[in-house]
């Protein structure tokens, strides 16, 4: 995020596109709450009536998939209307008389019918964010996980540098990461492209960098991205395939598109190594298991969503009869083994050697994290003074060679599989707020798991219901080209007659069995929010209740979960 | 020993909230989940931040904790069998060193971790990939 | 006048911490130690979701209960300014669920943990404000958005006092004053 989550609060316009906090981040929807009470309006770009939406000052409950026909046409209004910040644009960017070329088709009128939005609406949405004086920007995978995401994404940073909404207190753009730690993740480097402190691995003094302080030669070649390893075991010439894998704290074979392919990839795999903490869908096909602390058993920073680095702390041991390592020195102990040693002592060692190697963190010490609790990289001095920053691209300063933005002129595409005649409803995913992501944490947690349970949801819209003559709590099958799932049907207003959304929590219920594996070339992000489905009426439910309940009976038997005790599906 | 208070980061959203948790360490049983002050949270916490610590205790709803490490020593499909760390690491560093000698580093892949781990045990991974293995090949669930 | 806890619509995100809060205070830290599978998990309010509206729907501790005057077994009363139901005496004729308005009555069975039969019978389930537990409601403590708010007499007057001057502001400003004639 450019700007700070506290920052949110003070916006005098949010413009909150493809994300929902309420259900991703409660803690920054109470943000955005605030923002409202203290006078903001907010602009709510999603296909659902989401909390956001319904608090709007305006809603555009847009059709899946035109994202950047839409943001396009916001920007052909602030330039047809002569609301663009010229003083910012003339000193602080290039690329916009292209930008503007290419606008000029992107009249409301235009993408009113792809979009499904007045062009009265889109006109409202570009006057009140280009005039608020203080807009801000948050954006969640309802823009990053189509295949046109990263263009979309330059699209909206167009609108706040055409707009001056960039290097001021409660401006910005900023994808709230939805993760606790994925931001820290990438500050890391587990990046195919980056060393840690989003170093390139092509750039030559960067490499030479690394190789001195790690003492070996390193490879320049840019590494393949997580969404791509299945096409790289099954499909590439021997010389390139991928033959072993090695997963920690992350399971693929529940949280990945087109599950299908993504088993046929691991059963083909020489070797799979999973580090866990609990067993999970991936392990089954592992051939080597390795058990780690969890969370509150081992200390470490973590980066929030916004830049900042936070301590963990350990806060019990792990049970007695566990016979469990850190990460960190399990995979020390396999890299000494592999003729490369690695021995230290704690994590302080292991940080003090990570932010000695990035200028950007180089000041984020234990010390400063004990006494401040929270600092916001970049922070470039070790002096206490120097507690982070909260914004970036103070004075209009971006991180481009010149200093300077620069505009991105792209045209929109549709999403990759449109709706048809066998498949003739548009599926998307969404987040549960009860439980997270593949539910390794949250599925063993009591309460959580009363509030939800296999095998989910489907949100339907009741014309929908009442076409398949489904009712609420019916279990119903989703189908797509690439294999089936069953859920409950859900029957609300809150969702067009044309989408079905499900989250991908669960087992049973597990909708990445139809999502489509389309990626997005530059992010290699794939398109969960679109694919083509059809629901069919189940006529037999108490076979389908049945299958429910011995589905999940048999992947928690696979678990080594003794089936008397523990669970049921609800 | 007496009950402690530990303030930590919550592990499950981008948010970064604080929380303050009760334990007591002669059971090694967390007792309690309080919102703690930060930055992001100002004292507040949603139910996952409250309620989302007792997988710790293990209570085996869904899947089980992993306690010992396990090797399928029959190979494919044969089950998992428990194994010490001495014969799993070495099982581990024998079977990716004979990989890639035989098929280069470039033939390995190694995932980072957006979750529980935290930054320390992830630059270590990359390092692993980057300086023991020799390739780039690391990469994690952001672009999920 | 009797207190009640009011959710706001407008601050109200729909991720029912305040449910589970409910279920917790109730039953006690005990939820974390027995069998999960070996409970009945029964929140006194239920998050209702609309187009318009999401909110928690919850007892309004009304000054003349349609409840208690349809209850049979005098299981209903008023005391500290609560209405509550006491769960032994309740016969299970679920009168009182449907005589109130809001909905905010429910049925659950007597008794955290389940009978290993299963029959643990069902008796008539609200909020109670957590009466005799420590801290006051505990829906309104948990809320990340601060949504939900306990109301009583002082809070009454108070919002009462705000919209009387917001009438005589409006009331008073140029537009709305009579043109003078001469």
């Amino acid at each position: 995020m450019s700007n700070g989550v506290h920052e949110i609060e003070d916006a005098k316009l949010l413009f909150v596109f493809g994300y929902n906090g309420a259900d991703s981040h409660p803690i920054v929807a109470r943000r955005i709450v605030r923002a409202k009470r203290k006078g903001a309006q907010i602009i709510c770009v999603d296909p659902r009536r989401i909390e956001t939406a319904r608090i709007a000052d305006l809603h555009l409950q847009l059709k899946n998939g035109s994202n950047l026909a839409l943001v396009n046409a916001i920007a052909h209004v602030i330039i047809e209307e002569g609301l663009t910040d010229d003083k910012f644009i003339a000193e602080h960017s290039h690329g916009f008389d292209e930008f503007k070329d290419l606008c000029q088709k992107y009249s409301p009128e235009a993408v009113s019918e792809i979009t499904q939005i007045h062009p009265d609406d889109i006109r409202k949405a570009a006057r009140m964010y280009a005039t608020s004086g203080q807009s801000m920007i948050l954006y969640g995978m309802g823009v990053c996980q189509f295949a046109q995401a990263v263009n979309v994404v330059k699209g909206l940073a167009n609108l706040a540098i055409m707009t001056g909404n960039f290097g001021r207190w409660g401006v910005g753009i900023g994808p709230v990461r939805g993760q606790n730690n994925v931001q820290g993740a990438c500050d890391m480097g587990a990046l195919p492209n980056a060393y840690p402190g989003y170093q390139n691995v092509t750039v030559p003094e960067i490499q030479a960098k690394f190789e001195k302080a790690w003492g070996v030669p390193l490879s320049n070649k840019v590494g393949i991205p997580l969404t791509q390893v299945p096409h790289y075991v099954l499909h590439e010439p021997p010389e390139k395939k991928i033959r072993a894998y090695y997963v920690f704290g992350e399971d693929p074979a529940q949280s990945d598109p087109d599950l299908a392919e993504v088993r046929e990839s691991l059963e083909s795999l020489e070797l799979v190594i999973l580090q866990d903490i609990f067993m999970n869908r991936t392990g089954q096909y592992a051939d080597v298991v390795l058990p780690s602390t969890g969370w509150n058993e081992h200390d470490g920073v973590y980066s929030c969503c916004d830049r900042g680095f936070q301590r963990i702390r350990k806060v019990i041991e792990p049970p007695a009869d566990a016979d469990v390592l850190t990460d960190w020195e399990i995979i020390s102990r396999i890299s000494t083994a592999m003729g490369y040693p690695m021995k230290y002592h704690n994590t302080e060692e292991i940080w003090n050697e990570v932010i000695a190697l990035c200028p950007s963190f180089v000041g984020a010490t234990y010390e400063k994290l004990e006494k401040y609790g929270n600092i916001q990289w970049p922070c470039r001095s070790t002096d206490m003074s120097d507690r982070g920053t909260s914004f970036l691209h103070k004075d209009g300063k971006f991180a481009n060679p010149d200093g300077k933005a620069k505009f991105s002129s792209i045209d929109w595409q549709p999403p990759t599989e449109l709706e048809n005649s066998e498949y003739p409803l548009i599926f998307s995913t969404f987040r549960e707020v009860g439980h997270y992501s593949a539910r390794t944490m949250t599925g063993n947690c009591r309460l959580l798991r009363n509030l939800e349970d296999e095998p989910g949801w489907i949100w339907m819209h009741p014309d929908l219901c009442q076409e398949l003559g489904v009712k609420h709590g019916e279990l119903v099958k989703a189908i797509s080209k690439r294999g089936f799932c069953l859920a409950r049907c859900l029957p609300t207003d809150r969702v067009k007659k044309q989408a079905v959304y499900m989250s991908y929590q669960w087992w049973v219920g597990a909708c990445n069995e139809l999502t489509i594996a389309a990626l997005d070339p530059i992010s290699n992000t794939p398109e969960y929010k679109y694919c083509a489905c059809r629901v069919e009426k189940i006529k037999n439910q108490l076979w389908a209740e049945k299958y429910v309940r011995e589905e999940y009976a048999k992947i928690r038997q696979s678990m080594g979960i003794d089936n008397k005790k523990g669970g049921k599906a609800a | 020993m007496p009950i402690k208070e530990v303030q930590t980061t919550c592990a499950y959203c981008g948010a970064g909230c604080q929380i303050l948790f009760t334990v007591d360490p002669d059971q090694n049983k967390i007792l309690e989940a309080r919102p703690a002050h930060g930055r992001t949270n100002e004292g507040t916490l949603c139910l996952k931040g409250h309620y989302g610590w007792d997988y710790i205790n293990d209570p085996q709803i869904l899947t089980k904790r992993l306690k010992k490490p396990l090797i399928r020593r029959g190979g494919k499909g044969a089950s998992l069998e428990e194994a010490s760390w001495d014969e799993a690491i070495n099982y581990v560093a024998t079977r990716l060193t004979d990989i890639k000698k035989q098929h280069g580093p470039d033939s390995i892949m190694c995932t980072g971790s957006a979750r529980g781990p935290g930054n320390e045990a992830n630059y270590i991974m990359q390092k692993f990939a980057r300086a023991a293995i020799g390739t780039n090949n690391v990469d994690h669930c952001a672009r999920i | 006048m009797n207190g009640f806890v009011q959710g706001d619509p407008l601050l109200c995100i729909g991720c029912r911490t305040c449910a589970i809060a409910c279920v917790v205070a109730h039953e006690g830290k005990r939820i974390f130690e027995i069998d999960p599978d070996g409970y009945d998990f029964h929140p006194r309010l239920k998050i209702v979701k609309t187009w318009a509206v999401s909110v928690p729907v919850q007892c309004k501790h009304c000054e003349n209960p349609a409840c208690q005057a349809v209850c049979r077994s005098e299981a209903i009363t008023r005391i500290d300014g609560k209405v509550l139901v006491d769960r032994e005496k309740c016969i299970g004729c679920k009168s009182c669920v449907e005589a109130c308005p809001f909905g905010a009555v429910n049925m659950a069975p007597l008794g955290f943990e389940r009978n290993p039969d299963g029959s643990n019978r069902s008796v008539a389930h609200k909020c109670d404000l957590c009466h005799e537990l420590d801290g006051g409601p505990a829906c309104q403590r948990v809320c990340p958005t601060e949504a939900l708010r306990l109301v009583e007499r002082e809070d009454l007057e108070r919002i009462l006092f705000t919209k009387r001057q917001a009438v005589l502001v409006a009331a008073s400003s140029p537009e709305l004053s009579r043109p003078n004639f001469f």
